[in-house]
């Protein structure tokens, strides 16, 4: 612990942390090797998820979202839809054959978030893969760190494949060291 | 744009309480020092018993509380909630606990982020939507984040000594029988340590009660929504004036670390653990108005 930290506790003034986006885009390029090395193709769909909230601020800030997305999915060819979850997260979900495309939105609705002070409570981006099963590369922006869920069933995952995958990818995506932090979202809207 | 001021008032509340706690503290050991008290001995063992709570406090309370840890496949909506609210927090995901009591309660234990255990009660989960459940878990895992538990273990060491000697220096004679061999040294010392530990006492219940408004608005911080904690506490504190007390005796030690303390009403302000809960309402309020306009 810092001394920073220390000092924050002590002042009780138990700081929420900043979201980072600098290595969002680093699923851009693994995809490739994803998709050609390990046979786990992208299935075209993504979603980024955040609090939602009941303060006016929140809600233009959801307006603007909405409007840029309007404009930038027309330009992209992007389908686009925003779901409340049963946690009360909301969740802008982009469909594109352009894998790249899917991510600059993605970070077109971090930024905002950010910019409108609510970067803080973006809880993940999520890009779903396909090999077997579903399996989910999930960004954490808290972490600035990627890390692989493979869910199989209600509430088990294939831990064998996502460490096979944390082994293969390493070098190409920034993942997260801590397996402790791997956290599952077992009611994936998609 | 939102902004999060920083509460200077409430920051500058804590740090005095600190200051004078600590102040005390040295005054009561250069004292101690000076009747030729052997205090080294008596540190050491405080240091020991306090430290071992400390660092089984998790056990401890679990155990206390007869709380018992869940698994994932047992409570799936209350560990994802857990899980979502400490990705948002920046915290190592707590164990997560369950009492099976009617009563609406939630508390947080263990010595660090990394061994803390969040536990609540059935009534809790069946009386709070989930916004306001939500709500009381943050103020919870603020605790975590604010290292309370090891803050208030501290600020109570010095204390904890005062206590034992008030308590027990009559079993032990003249205590250390100090070199004057003086039964004035002695009724000195007693006075004195009375003092320190009613004042010491009512600093660190202070102190307490500065860090449930600084956990209350850590929870307003990662949830986004002051007004569901609002909720919460207001339904919470519906509930325990309704209860029984009889099952609530037992738990009076655990007050300090509940979300609503389970006794209160005779209990002055001044001693209490928590600060009353129109003033906690009244702050989280404030918050409201600060972020939204």
């Amino acid at each position: 612990m810092g001394i920073r930290d220390m000092f924050n506790s002590v002042l009780g003034r138990g700081k929420v942390p900043e979201a980072k986006t600098d290595r969002l885009f680093a699923i851009s390029t693994a995809v490739i090797t994803l998709e050609m090395n390990l046979n786990l193709k992208p299935s075209s769909v993504a979603g980024i998820c955040f609090k939602s909230m009941e303060m006016s601020k929140y809600q233009n800030a959801r307006e603007e979202i909405e409007q840029l997305l309007k404009f930038s999915t027309k330009e992209t060819g992007t389908d686009y839809n925003i779901e409340k979850d049963e946690y009360n997260f909301l969740w802008v979900l982009l469909k594109d054959k352009d894998f790249e495309d899917l991510v600059t939105n993605i970070h077109m609705i971090s930024q905002t978030l950010i910019e409108e002070g609510f970067g803080g409570q973006i809880l993940c981006a999520v890009y779903r893969f396909e090999s077997d099963g579903p399996v989910y590369w999930i960004y954490n922006f808290k972490q600035g760190n990627y890390y692989p869920f493979a869910p199989q069933g209600k509430n088990n995952r294939d831990n064998s494949m996502e460490f096979r995958l944390k082994s293969l990818m390493e070098k190409e995506l920034p993942i997260e060291k801590d397996v402790g932090k791997w956290y599952p979202l077992w009611t994936m809207p998609f | 744009m939102v902004e999060w001021k920083k509460d200077l008032g409430l920051e500058g509340r804590m740090i005095l309480t600190m200051f004078l706690l600590a102040a005390v503290y040295l005054f009561f050991l250069v004292f101690l020092a000076s009747m030729g008290t052997p205090q080294t001995f008596m540190l050491l063992f405080i240091a020991l018993f306090m430290g071992a709570q400390y660092y089984y406090s998790d056990k401890l309370v679990l155990w206390t509380m007869n709380a018992r840890l869940v698994s994932e496949s047992e409570e799936p909506k209350l560990h994802e909630t857990i899980t979502r609210l400490c990705v948002i927090a920046g915290l190592p995901k707590p164990k997560v606990a369950v009492v099976d009591t009617s009563v609406p309660n939630a508390f947080a234990t263990g010595r660090g982020p990394k061994n803390a255990v969040v536990a609540v009660t059935t009534g809790l989960m069946r009386k709070l939507d989930q916004g306001e459940l939500e709500a009381v878990l943050a103020h919870e895992l603020s605790h975590v984040k604010n290292r309370d538990m090891a803050i208030l273990t501290i600020a109570s060491f010095i204390s904890t000594l005062a206590f034992y000697i008030v308590r027990y220096s009559f079993y032990f004679g003249a205590f250390g029988g100090n070199r004057r061999n003086s039964n004035g040294g002695f009724v000195a010392i007693w006075i004195v340590s009375i003092l320190v530990w009613i004042i010491s006492f009512l600093l660190i219940r202070a102190l307490s009660r500065y860090r449930e408004f600084a956990a209350d608005r850590g929870s307003a911080q990662i949830t986004g929504n002051p007004v569901n904690l609002i909720s919460a506490l207001r339904k919470i504190s519906g509930t325990m004036a309704n209860v029984p007390t009889e099952d609530l005796r037992k738990v009076e030690g655990m007050n300090a670390f509940f979300i609503i303390p389970a006794v209160s009403g005779s209990m002055m302000s001044l001693i209490s653990t928590h600060p009353s809960m129109e003033k906690r309402i009244a702050a989280l309020e404030k918050i409201q108005r600060e972020i939204e306009l």
